[in-house]
C-alpha cells in the first residue's frame, strides 16, 4: 500500500515525461524548414513520391492529428522505415539493442565492482582522518576527466601496437563464440566504465561522509562496535540508497548513449546504427533511436525509484 | 555527605577540552573535575554551552575529530580514557559504558528492524526470545511488534526505550545518558526516567544524566553537579544543593525552572549569555552575569572548596548560602 | 578578516592537486585567450614542416598530414572548446538559474511544470540528443551550444529549486513578503544571493560536462567544423592517423583531459571551501 502510494505519483510523472519526450521528438523533425517529407526522401524527390508520403504520414492533416497518428504507430511497433535498407526500423534497432546491453552490462558491471567499494573505502578514510582529500579523490577526478574517446583511442593505439589479446572490432556475438565476443567487447566495456567508476566512486564516497555524520553511526561507536562491523551492518546500506539513483542514471546513459564508444570500436550495436543512420540522412533510424533511448532511461529510472523504496523502509512513510 | 573510601568507577581530573573552530579554539571544558561512585545517580546539569555534553562524551572519548584534549585525565573503571588504545578503549565502551542519546530515533539505524538493531547490541546470536525479554525489561509491550518495526514507526518514547534496552544489553557498570528526555512529549518524560531509574538499580550500575532541567532530574539523583563555563560550580548530595545552593548560578537554574513556583510569581529566567571562552578563565566565568558580584570575582578564579556538605567554586559561597534566595530578592 | 582569507587560502590551496588543477586552469585559459597573438606560429599554415613529422624542437607537438604545426592548432583547439562550453554554460545557467528560482518560489503549477521539462530534457542521454539536434540543425557550432544546453540546463534547473524550496520558507523571505515586496524582487533580491553558492558548483561541473560534450561532437564530426580546430576535432583528425602518427591524438587528448580535470579539480575545491566536511573515526 506504501508501495503503491508513493509509486503511483512517480509513474505518472514518468508517462508526462514521456509525454513530452515523444512530443520533442515529434516536432524536432516535423518543424523543419523543407517539411517531413523532405526529411524523409531528401530534397530530389518527385511530386508522386512527395504526395505518397504525405497521404501515409497524413502531412496534410493538422499537427495534432499527424502526433496521434505518429504516436499510434511507434505504440503498434511502426518506428518508420529505413529508407537505405527498406527494412522496419524497429527491427533493426531490437536485432542490435543485445549487442548494446551485453556492453553496458560489461561496463557497470566493471564500474559497480571497482567503484562502490573505493568509495566506500575512501569515504570511511576522509571521515575518519578529517581529510578531504586521498585516492578516492584523485581517481575520482581522473576518471571524470578523461573523455571515454580519449581513453578509447589510447587503448586502441596501445592495443594495435601490443594487441596481446584483444581485438578491435570483428564483433561476433557471445552465443557463436563467447571468447571471441569477449575479445572484442571487453576494450569498449573497459572504456566506458572508467567513467562510471569514477561516478560511482564520487557518489558513494559522498554518501559515506554523509551517514557517517548521523547520530546512529555515533550510537554504533558508543556501544564498541568494530569499525568493520559498522561498515558492514550500518554504512554499506545506508550508503546504498543514494547510489542507486546514480546507477540507474549511469545505466540508462550506457543504454541509450554508447554512441561514441560504439563508433570507436565498431561496436555494431544501437548506437552506431543510429549514427550511421545520421550520415546517411536515414532519419527515421534517428527518430526511432533517439526515441528508444529516451523510453529506456525514463524506464530503468523508474524501476531504480522501485528499488529504492524497496532498500528504504522510510520511503513513502512520511506522506 | 558520606564519605567514600571505594575507587571512583569515574575519575576525571582537571580536564580542558578545546574545539578548533578552524579559525579559533573554543574552550568547551576549562579544569572540570568530577567523580563518579558505584551504583549511584549522578545528574549534571547547565545552560547548553555549559560543556555537559563535552563532559558526558569524553567519558567514551566520543567527541568529535576537532576536540581536541589540552589538559588534565579521565579515568573510568581502572582505563585511562585519555591514552587507550582504540582496542582497549573499544572493549570499554563494549563492556563496561552504555549510551543513551537525546533524540532516539535518530540514534537507530533506519533501514534496519528493530529486532536485529537490539540483536548486535547484544552481542553473539541472541533468541528472538531473549530480545523480546530484554525489550520488555525497558517496559515495552508487544516486544515481538516493536521487533518487526523500523524505527520511523516507534514513538519518540517507544525509541527511547529501545534505546535504553540496547545501553542495557551488555550489563554496563556505567549508563551515560545525555538529555534523553528532551525530545520527548512533556507527559512520558516522567515515566521513562523513571524506567531508566529502575533499569539502573536493578543492575546496580551507575548513571549520569546529563540535563538541562534541573527540577525533572532531581527526583532521579543521587547527587547533582552543576556546569557552568566549562566547570563544575557546585556539586553534591541532591536535597542540600536543591534546598540551599551555595552557587549563584545553581540559584538561577532553579529560579528559572518551572515546579516550585508560588502563585502569581514569575519564573527569572537568567539574564546574559554563557560564556565563550578562548583562553583558561582567570575570573570567576559567571561574575558577569551575577548579582553577588565583587571586584574579587573579576579578578581572581575561584578554586573548588567544600562548603556545607558540597563543593562549591564561588569567591561568595557563604553570602549566597547565607541569605534566603538573594538574587531574587535583589532582582525585585 | 585575515582569518577568513587563511581559511580560504588553506582550503583552496591547501594541497597539492587542487594548485595543479587551479595551476594548469590557468595557463589553459591564458594559452586560450591569448593564443592568437602569441608566437606560436599559424595554426593554419599549410606545409609549415613535413607531412607528419615526429614532435621534434622545432615542432613540439609534430604536424599533421598537411604539415602544419600542431602546436598552435592544439592552442587554437583549447581556445575553441573552452570559449564554446563557457558560452553555452554561461547562457544555460542563467536560464537554469531563472527557471529553478521560479519553480521553487512560486510553486504548485510553474513548479510541476519547470520540474517535469527539466525532467524531459534530462531523459535524453546528452549524445544521442546530439545525434538528433545534428539531424535537425546540422552539424556546427550551434548545434553544439544546444546540445550543452539540453545536458546542463536540468542541472541548474534541479540544484536552484531545491535551494530554494529550501530556502523560501525562512524569515526574510516572509518578512519581504509581508513588507510588500513583488514577485520577482523577491526572486532576485532576497532569493537569488542565497542560491549563488549552489551555482558556482554547478557551474564547474556543467563546463566539464560542456567540454566533454563539445570534443565528442567534435570528435564524431557534428560539432566544430575543419579547418577551425577544437580539441575533440584535432582527436578526429588524428585518430585517422593513429598507427603512424600517435602524436596527434596523444597531445590533444592529454590537453583536453587536462583541460576538463583542471575545471574539476577547481570545481571540487570550490565546493569543499563551501561545504566543510564533517565526520568522524570509526573508533
Amino acid at each position: 500500500m506504501r508501495l503503491i502510494a508513493y509509486l503511483l505519483p512517480r509513474i505518472l510523472a514518468a508517462l508526462i515525461t514521456l509525454f513530452g519526450v515523444s512530443v520533442l521528438v515529434f516536432l524536432s523533425l516535423r518543424l523543419l524548414p523543407g517539411g517531413y517529407a523532405d526529411i524523409l526522401l531528401g530534397p530530389f524527390v518527385t511530386p508522386e513520391a512527395r504526395a505518397l508520403i504525405a497521404q501515409r504520414y497524413g502531412l496534410d492533416q493538422p499537427l495534432v492529428v499527424q502526433y496521434m497518428r505518429w504516436v499510434w504507430a511507434m505504440l503498434g511497433g511502426d518506428f518508420g522505415v529505413s529508407m537505405v535498407t527498406q527494412r522496419p526500423v524497429i527491427a533493426e534497432l531490437l536485432r542490435r539493442a543485445p549487442v548494446t546491453l551485453q556492453l553496458a552490462l560489461i561496463a557497470l558491471t566493471l564500474a559497480l565492482v571497482v567503484g562502490y567499494p573505493l568509495g566506500v573505502l575512501s569515504g570511511v578514510r576522509a571521515a575518519s582522518r578529517r581529510r578531504k582529500r586521498d585516492f578516492g579523490r584523485v581517481v575520482g577526478a581522473m576518471g571524470a576527466s578523461v573523455p571515454d574517446f580519449v581513453l578509447g583511442s589510447v587503448l586502441i593505439f596501445v592495443f594495435s601496437v601490443w594487441s596481446l589479446w584483444f581485438r578491435v572490432g570483428g564483433y561476433v556475438p557471445f552465443g557463436t563464440d563467447p571468447v571471441g565476443n569477449l575479445r572484442t567487447m571487453l576494450l569498449p566495456g573497459l572504456t566506458l566504465s572508467v567513467f562510471g567508476v569514477a561516478l560511482i566512486l564520487r557518489t558513494t564516497r559522498d554518501t559515506v561522509l554523509r551517514v557517517m555524520t548521523e547520530p546512529h553511526i555515533t550510537a554504533a561507536v558508543a556501544r564498541g562496535a568494530t569499525p568493520g562491523a559498522i561498515i558492514r551492518c550500518h554504512i554499506l546500506r545506508n550508503a546504498a540508497i543514494p547510489v542507486v539513483t546514480v546507477v540507474a542514471t549511469y545505466f540508462g546513459f550506457l543504454l541509450g548513449g554508447a554512441v561514441i564508444v560504439e563508433v570507436l570500436f565498431s561496436v555494431p550495436g544501437v548506437g552506431l546504427y543510429i549514427f550511421n543512420g545520421l550520415l546517411n540522412r536515414d532519419y527515421a533510424i534517428v527518430q526511432g533511436g533517439v526515441l528508444l533511448a529516451a523510453v529506456v532511461f525514463i524506464t530503468i529510472n523508474m524501476l531504480a525509484d522501485v528499488l529504492y523504496a524497496l532498500i528504504d523502509p522510510r520511503v513513502g512513510a512520511a506522506r | 555527605m558520606t564519605a567514600r573510601a571505594q575507587e571512583p568507577l569515574v575519575d576525571i581530573a582537571d580536564l580542558v577540552i578545546g574545539y578548533d573552530t578552524g579559525t579559533r579554539q573554543v574552550r568547551a571544558l576549562d579544569g572540570a573535575s568530577l567523580q563518579v561512585f558505584d551504583d549511584e545517580t549522578l545528574a549534571i546539569v547547565g545552560e547548553s554551552g555549559s560543556g555537559k555534553t563535552t563532559l558526558g562524551m569524553a567519558a567514551g572519548r566520543l567527541l568529535p575529530p576537532e576536540a581536541q584534549l589540552l589538559g588534565g585525565r579521565i579515568n573510568v573503571s581502572g582505563v585511562d580514557v585519555t591514552s587507550a588504545d582504540d582496542a582497549a578503549l573499544r572493549r570499554l565502551r563494549h563492556d563496561r559504558l552504555g549510551f543513551v542519546f537525546q533524540n532516539p530515533t535518530a540514534a537507530l539505524d533506519p533501514t534496519m528492524r528493530i529486532g536485529r538493531q537490539v540483536a548486535l547490541a547484544m552481542g553473539g546470536r541472541p533468541g528472538p526470545e531473549a530480545i523480546a525479554e530484554l525489550l520488555s525489561r525497558a517496559e515495552l509491550n508487544e516486544p515481538q511488534r516493536i521487533m518487526r518495526a523500523f524505527p520511523h514507526e516507534l514513538s519518540g518514547g517507544m525509541a527511547q526505550r529501545v534505546v535504553i534496552a540496547m545501553a542495557i544489553a551488555r550489563q554496563p557498570h556505567l549508563l551515560i545518558a545525555d538529555e534523553p528526555t528532551a525530545s520527548l512529549d512533556a507527559s512520558i518524560r516522567e515515566k521513562v526516567m523513571a524506567t531508566l531509574g529502575r533499569l539502573r538499580a536493578e543492575s546496580g550500575a551507575s548513571l549520569v544524566i546529563l540535563s538541562h532541567d534541573l527540577r525533572l532530574i532531581a527526583r532521579h539523583a543521587d547527587r547533582v553537579a552543576v556546569m557552568y563555563g566549562g566547570r563544575i560550580v557546585e556539586l553534591g548530595p541532591v536535597v542540600q544543593v536543591m534546598q540551599a545552593p551555595a552557587h549563584p548560578y545553581t540559584n538561577a537554574l532553579l529560579a528559572a525552572a518551572a515546579g516550585n513556583e508560588a502563585p502569581g510569581e514569575r519564573l527569572r529566567p537568567i539574564p546574559g549569555t554563557p560564556p565563550v571562552l578562548e583562553a583558561r578563565c582567570e575570573a570567576c566565568a559567571y561574575a558577569p552575569r551575577c548579582a553577588l558580584r565583587q571586584p574579587r570575582c573579576e579578578a581572581e578564579r575561584p578554586e573548588a572548596r567544600r562548603l556545607a556538605g558540597r563543593e562549591v567554586v564561588c569567591h561568595r559561597a557563604e553570602a549566597v548560602i547565607g541569605a534566603e534566595q538573594p538574587t531574587r530578592q535583589e532582582a525585585r | 578578516m585575515s582569518g577568513v582569507r587563511q581559511i580560504a587560502r588553506r582550503r583552496l590551496l591547501g594541497d597539492g592537486l587542487t594548485l595543479f588543477g587551479a595551476l594548469a586552469l590557468g595557463c589553459l585559459l591564458f594559452l586560450g585567450l591569448f593564443g592568437p597573438w602569441l608566437p606560436l606560429g599559424d595554426p593554419l599554415r599549410i606545409a609549415a614542416g613535413p607531412r607528419l613529422g615526429a614532435p621534434s624542437a622545432q615542432f613540439l607537438f609534430g604536424t599533421d598530414e598537411l604539415g602544419r604545426d600542431f602546436l598552435p592548432r592544439v592552442v587554437q583547439g583549447i581556445r575553441s572548446t573552452f570559449l564554446l562550453s563557457a558560452i553555452a554554460v554561461a547562457i544555460t545557467a542563467v536560464i537554469g538559474t531563472l527557471l529553478g528560482l521560479a519553480a521553487g518560489y512560486l510553486g504548485r503549477h510553474t513548479d510541476q511544470m519547470i520540474a517535469r521539462g527539466a525532467d524531459i530534457l534530462f531523459a535524453f542521454p546528452a549524445l544521442v540528443a546530439g545525434l538528433l539536434v545534428a539531424a535537425v540543425m546540422g552539424p556546427g557550432q550551434a548545434s553544439a551550444i544546444t546540445v550543452i544546453s539540453i545536458a546542463t540546463l536540468p542541472l541548474f534547473i534541479r540544484v536552484v529549486r531545491s535551494v530554494t524550496l529550501g530556502v523560501a520558507g525562512r524569515g526574510f523571505v516572509t518578512a519581504a513578503e509581508v513588507a510588500g515586496a513583488s514577485t520577482l524582487r523577491v526572486m532576485l533580491v532576497h532569493l537569488l544571493p542565497n542560491v549563488m553558492g549552489a551555482v558556482m558548483v554547478q557551474l564547474t561541473y556543467a563546463l566539464s560536462i560542456g567540454m566533454i560534450i563539445e570534443s565528442a561532437l567534435s570528435f564524431l564530426g557534428l560539432g566544430v567544423q575543419p579547418p577551425d580546430a577544437s580539441l575533440g576535432s584535432l582527436l578526429r583528425q588524428g585518430s585517422a592517423y593513429l598507427t603512424i602518427a600517435p602524436w596527434m591524438v596523444l597531445t590533444s587528448g592529454a590537453v583536453l583531459s587536462l583541460a576538463i580535470m583542471s575545471v574539476n579539480l577547481v570545481g571540487d575545491a570550490v565546493r569543499d571551501a563551501l561545504e566543510p566536511l564533517k565526520g568522524r573515526p570509526l573508533t
